[in-house]
């Protein structure tokens, strides 16, 4: 393409001095001098999520993407140093309410690890149904996500239609459709009855059979293929670089999944695979999640089938009623204090790796510190270095490709 | 009393322009003749009546038009959440079904406040979205319905389309008259569209004149003894698909992806005046459905109904547009948007080859038929 440059003198509009603009105003001027365009996205657009994306543009290529996120931090961290241990399980939760068993894990299981508490056999197994659940409705969600930012409305109701049943057995469960802080040290907050577990075996084969439908009215649609095949590629080294995590590593053909490298709770004593992908391109994203939805209804059905029998809570945290611990909550947890040390988790929440690390000053019952790092701020720089050369249209369909979920991102 | 008599003489000659062309339907024809018996009422009535008046101004013009904008907006958005399994607009006016949906919203935007920003020229900011009803209105003077038409020449099909072709370069302009960077973004790539739909769309219409040796509708719709979709299929593909992308149905909802641009061009609307640009695409869509139906469905083709006499025609020919409309605005639930270059790509490639072979088939059929 041959490019014809206008020497014409262009000042920087005014907005950029008024407004706040995290971008220097050298890289305006320069964009302004050039042929290139600068372009604001968010945060309030249509295809933004809460944060704000200065786009470079080239014609019609994007050059650079400049991401302004924290539009909804609320300073998790912070917040937890004022709080008691089992206070924090319900802070915890927010960045991804949605996915909220993945996070209670992840930190009750630092608590745990500090004060060497044995969880009984039947908790481990509910805490991986509920980790699994919520894996199947995030990848629901960000579908969903995925299909209205390629303008395809059906392909975002029926996941927030499917994503209902999930919701509704963690309400069987957990009493309320998200934010369910199930998960308390020693076990799980209180026992499920035979009833809740054959429903949950017979929403699993509403799950699939629907889940099939979709799959002919958006996954191998052709507008969509057309949309995410080739775009977006993020090759095997790239991804490693950019330390993007989770599904979308092994997207990139990296096989790293949590579940395998350091099993917890109840991952190896069952049979599954790990879903690895080759392009890295949006569409393998895409595919690999869709194909862990299948992966992790297999895991629940043998969960459900081979739960034992037995306590839900540990014997060290409350010896009285060990099925449910409504009604003891603070003589159980008020005093907890853990030893000096620091305590650090790996999880592999929904979106990817999820670290949580808890420091201890060994005498207050409140954290000293609590680091936690989300899947979603880790594959942001994955995330924006794999939009550029592509057209601005594909910002978009990369994002949705990503499911970029700003509040877990900002935390 | 000469002036009075001036006067009486000069109404009687309008009302004899008015009742030599007048609509002839016998249900209301006892009404219509006890009117016409009315002094000064009765011009009134005639003109109403006028075939040129009746069709600009009520079916299938004007109202007409309203009617089917605001059925066809609620019936998308029905089948839409019937497929998405939603109910879909239902609150306002429930014992109908919500059917005066459209209507609400349109109430809606009439007192919601019109902001101008201060970037836009606002000159040509407000006059746009009015004046492109003119592109609108006009190529219906030149359909004919039948019983009814506006002007008769046997250059009707070409001067509507040359109409029709007008109403990108609105929106065009809207959205440089908006100054926005969305809008601009929005605008081009309207442009780009409209230079990839227009040539396959042109060569679609050509291939059915070729076909039926003429464009003039009355003798296209005379020919029809099978419908114009049978005789030369790959043109009404094209055609379907070019209305696809003329009109900025998915899966070509590319100038004003929402996710995208935000509405591209009329991204700096709001209020009646967005509720005015917002209604282009659909007129767009009832003009093109109904071009469609006289060139591939035997346009007012039917049994004849003794007691609706002229109104026949024109009710049938309103019907099935309808119908084409509501087969159209069911692409809206199944796919997903192209991008930009990908919908060239189509329109520049598959699209376009496709129309030369309709043109060849067209030919292929002239030359059998004559000899």
């Amino acid at each position: 393409m041959k490019e014809y440059s206008l020497d014409i003198s262009v000042t920087p509009p005014k907005e950029y001095e008024s407004y706040f603009v995290p971008v220097p105003k050298e890289f305006l001027e320069d964009a302004y001098r050039s042929d290139d365009f600068v372009v604001f996205t968010g945060p309030q657009h249509g295809g933004s999520g809460h944060m704000r994306l200065i786009i470079r543009v080239k014609g019609d290529f994007i050059v650079e993407v400049i991401p302004d996120p924290g539009y909804v931090h609320r300073s998790m961290e912070k917040l937890a140093e004022n709080r008691l241990y089992i206070q924090n399980i319900p802070l915890f939760e927010r960045p991804s309410i949605i996915d909220f068993g993945n996070y209670n894990l992840g930190y009750v299981r630092a608590i745990e690890d500090a004060l060497d508490i044995e969880v009984p056999e039947r908790a481990r197994y509910l805490r991986t149904i509920l980790a699994e659940l919520g894996r199947i409705g995030t990848h629901l969600y960000d579908a969903g996500i995925l299909a209205v930012f390629l303008g395809h409305t059906t392909g975002f109701m029926w996941p927030f239609a499917l994503r209902e049943y999930i919701v509704e057995i963690f309400t069987r469960i957990t009493g309320t459709r998200i934010t369910g802080s199930f998960v308390v040290p020693g076990g799980v907050r209180r026992d499920v009855d035979e009833k809740t577990l054959d429903m949950i075996k017979r929403m699993l084969n509403a799950l699939e059979f629907r889940i099939k439908k979709f799959e002919r009215v958006f996954i191998r649609n052709p507008t969509t293929i057309a949309r995410l095949k080739g775009v977006g590629t993020l090759t095997k080294e790239e991804a490693v670089d950019y330390g993007v995590v989770g599904p979308f590593l092994r997207a990139c053909g990296v096989e790293y999944d949590v579940r395998v490298v350091e099993p917890y709770e109840a991952y190896d004593e069952i049979d599954w695979d790990v879903v690895i992908g080759e392009d890295g391109d949006g569409y393998t994203r895409f595919l690999v999640r869709v194909e862990e939805v299948g992966q992790s209804i297999n895991m629940i059905r043998q969960l459900v089938d081979n739960l034992p029998e037995g306590d839900v809570l540990s014997d060290s945290i409350i010896s009285f009623n060990r099925k449910d611990i409504r009604g003891s909550f603070f003589e159980a947890y008020a005093d907890i204090v853990l030893p000096e040390g620091e305590y650090t988790t790996l999880t592999e929440a929904a979106r990817g790796t999820l670290l949580y690390s808890v420091i201890s000053d060994g005498e207050s019952t409140v954290p000293y510190r609590v680091r936690i790092v989300t899947p979603g701020w880790m594959y942001l720089k994955g995330f924006m270095e794999a939009c550029k050369g592509h057209r601005l249209a594909d910002l978009q369909a990369i994002y949705g490709s990503f499911g970029y979920f700003p509040p877990e991102a900002d935390r | 009393m000469a002036e009075a008599s001036l006067i009486f003489i000069l109404l009687e000659r309008i009302l004899s322009i008015f009742t030599d062309e007048l609509i002839n339907i016998p249900l209301i024809n006892p009404a219509v003749e006890m009117l016409l018996k009315i002094p000064f009422l009765n011009v009134i009535v005639a003109f109403i009546l006028w075939k040129p008046i009746f069709h600009v101004l009520i079916l299938p013009g004007l109202i007409g038009m309203t009617l089917v904008l605001l059925f066809i907006i609620y019936f998308e958005r029905k089948i839409t959440a019937r497929v998405q399994w939603r109910v879909g607009p239902k609150e306002v006016s429930r014992r109908t079904g919500g059917v005066i949906q459209a209507l609400a919203d349109g109430m809606r935007y009439l007192f919601q406040e019109v902001i101008v920003h201060r970037d836009a020229n606002a000159f040509y900011f407000l006059q746009f979205p009015l004046i492109s009803f003119l592109p609108v209105l006009l190529p219906l003077l030149f359909i004919p319905a039948g019983g009814t038409y506006g002007i008769r020449t046997i250059y009707t099909i070409p001067a509507a389309l040359a109409l029709i072709s007008l109403i990108p370069v609105f929106i065009v302009a809207m959205g440089w008259a908006s100054n926005s960077k969305f809008a601009y973004i929005g605008s081009v790539r309207e442009a780009f569209m409209y230079f990839a739909y227009e040539i396959p769309f042109l060569l679609a219409v050509v291939a059915m004149i070729v076909l039926y040796q003429t464009s003039d509708p009355f003798e296209i719709v005379a020919k029809q003894w099978i419908p114009g979709a049978v005789m030369n299929p790959v043109a009404f593909l094209v055609f379907f698909i070019t209305v696809l992308i003329a009109t900025s149905r998915l899966p070509f909802d590319i100038p004003e992806a929402d996710q995208e641009v935000a509405f591209g061009p009329y991204v700096e609307y709001s209020g009646i005046i967005f509720g005015l640009v917002m209604m282009l695409p659909y007129e767009k869509l009832y003009l093109l459905s109904m071009i469609s139906v006289i060139l591939f469905f035997g346009g007012w083709n039917g049994p004849e109904i003794a007691i609706l006499g002229d109104l026949a025609p024109v009710i049938y020919l309103y019907i099935k547009t309808i119908v084409f409309m509501c087969v159209v605005s069911l692409a809206r639930s199944i796919y997903a948007r192209y991008r930009l270059d990908q919908s060239l790509r189509l329109g520049w490639g598959v699209v376009f080859s496709m129309s030369m072979i309709a043109l060849i088939i067209s030919v292929g059929w002239m030359a059998w038929l004559r000899l």
